[in-house]
């Protein structure tokens, strides 16, 4: 196995407070929430076991000496879930066909779940919903958003749909001393700064790249 | 490509703004060296960031060099690196089909100006179409998707923008096979994506007043070039989806030297640009897409 400290990207000198926030800050980084229905989610699940292991191995190291060692995880991820595991168990309506879609995406094969949704001739809650997941996995964000709200108006109680919704719209990760940016309502003064300073800066004082090729 | 990606200045150091310059004229000088000096005309950001994203993690190589545009301060350029050469080899052959697709919508006389440059193009595109074959049969059939789409006035966003999308991410077929040509093509769709939703925003009011298909219009119904803040709030969500999703798929590479600039583009500067866009106050640098200007100046002159 790496170097754990390395996966976590801090010198082995670390204290354990910085372990930990090195730890917090990656695990956030690679949470399975901000991966919902993206087509990287493995990669990012094995990313978040990297690093689940690489601090219980740093834990561990470190706590040899004392007798009960504490439990590590943060609870941010368990590493043996499937992300697409849910889309198998509430199935409440106990239509086939979309049983059927949610085996196909859990394959991760969009397009036969997409067939099949284009077979169903009623469009429920679920199969908005499941609409709403193919679209996003195939990166058609702007019908996925749509869908999925279609399907959490159709049924508001529904936890599933809530969480896709709220994993699709949200803001994902940022880095410490990243605010959580808008394109709508970005700080503009700040932005003018940075885009227009960019052009002004570099024609005056860069020496006309823009005008002529450097 | 439009030339809408670049860092927020406030957020790099003395050094990442040296190496940001330093790949920029690298590209340039990749170009002039590999296609000639009218190639360089084809230099813009989104390349530059292009061959930052497919440069190795590591700290690039540079050296010191005088050109044309800077004859006087000497600037670090990146020496020859593969990064470099892809990115030059497909900035001229995507440059090259959008002004096929120019001459192609205009008529005799407005394709003048994009008929001369082709002229100029032609040369460096037969030679960069030998070294990316499969990207230029690529961008060949996204193009033509994308017509036929603006044929049919396609309401879908999503639709409008699957082509140019899946056009970039066809970049990334020169990353090794791999997860990392995974994240790659997915960042790249999403940058596409981007970018081709952005140019839409700018260019609402010139396409309304040019008749031309704009899938903004369509997708929410507009009635004039004016975005009401509704819609504005909308596109601007449609916006920071994809940003988010180049951010999930980024947070998956290995940056190493070039961490700071990546992180300022992904995490604020895509989100500034894209407000500046929707509020109008986005000023183009003035050489994006010099053959344009050239247009206009003999639209004034008729």
């Amino acid at each position: 196995m790496n170097d754990p400290y390395q996966i976590l990207n801090i010198p082995p000198t670390a204290t354990d407070e910085e372990v930990k926030r090195a730890y917090r800050d990656l695990a956030r980084k690679y949470h399975p929430d901000n991966y919902h229905d993206n087509p990287l989610a493995d990669l990012a699940q094995e990313k978040m076991k990297e690093i689940n292991e690489a601090y219980d191995q740093i834990q561990k190291q470190r706590k040899a000496s004392s007798a009960a060692s504490q439990s590590y995880s943060y609870g941010y991820a368990d590493p043996g879930r499937s992300y697409g595991g849910s889309y198998y168990d509430n199935n409440s309506y106990g239509a086939s066909r979309l049983q059927q879609v949610r085996a196909a995406v859990n394959r991760g094969d969009i397009s036969l779940a997409e067939r099949l949704l284009s077979g169903v001739s009623e469009h429920d809650a679920e199969w908005n919903f499941l609409m709403g997941v193919v679209c996003s996995r195939r990166g058609w964000l702007d019908e996925a958003r749509r869908y999925l709200e279609t399907a959490v108006q159709m049924e508001p109680g529904n936890p599933e749909y809530r969480s896709a919704l709220a994993s699709l719209t949200g803001s994902g990760y940022r880095p410490d001393g990243f605010r959580t940016f808008h394109t709508a309502n970005f700080d503009e003064n700040a932005c003018l700064r940075c885009c227009a300073a960019w052009s002004c800066c570099t024609l005056f004082s860069g020496g006309g790249c823009y005008l002529i090729p450097c | 490509m439009f030339g809408y990606v670049r860092p927020s200045q406030n957020r790099l150091s003395a050094h990442d703004e040296e190496l940001f310059e330093s790949v920029y004229c690298g590209l340039c000088h990749e170009l002039g060296r590999k296609y000639g000096f009218s190639a360089r005309f084809v230099l813009n950001f989104d390349f530059t960031f292009l061959a930052i994203l497919l440069s190795e993690a590591g700290e690039p190589e540079c050296a010191s060099c005088r050109c044309i545009a800077h004859p006087c301060r000497a600037r670090c350029v990146m020496t020859h690196a593969q990064s470099l050469e892809t990115a030059a080899d497909h900035s001229i052959v995507l440059a090259w089909w959008q002004l096929r697709d120019h001459i192609a919508d205009h008529g005799l006389f407005r394709s003048l100006p994009y008929r001369l440059a082709s002229l100029f193009l032609r040369r460096a595109y037969r030679k960069a179409r030998s070294c990316a074959p499969s990207f230029d049969e690529a961008v060949q059939r996204h193009l033509a998707e994308l017509s036929a789409c603006e044929r049919e006035c396609c309401a879908s966003v999503d639709r409008a923008a699957e082509p140019f999308a899946a056009l970039m991410a066809d970049m990334a077929a020169v990353v090794p096979d791999g997860p990392r040509r995974r994240v790659m093509a997915e960042l790249f769709y999403h940058l596409g994506r981007w970018i081709y939703l952005v140019d839409a925003a700018d260019d609402l009011k010139k396409d309304f007043a040019s008749g031309c298909y704009n899938p903004l219009r369509y997708r929410y119904a507009l009635t004039s070039g004016e975005l009401d803040e509704k819609t504005r709030q909308e596109v601007a969500l449609l916006l920071d989806l994809s940003v988010h999703r180049m951010a999930d798929a980024y947070a998956l590479l290995e940056r190493g030297a070039w961490s700071n600039i990546l992180d300022s583009i992904f995490y604020e500067s895509l989100y500034g640009i894209g407000n500046a866009v929707l509020n109008g106050t986005y000023h183009k640098p003035p050489r994006r897409i010099h053959f344009r200007i050239k247009q206009e100046k003999i639209e004034e002159t008729v």
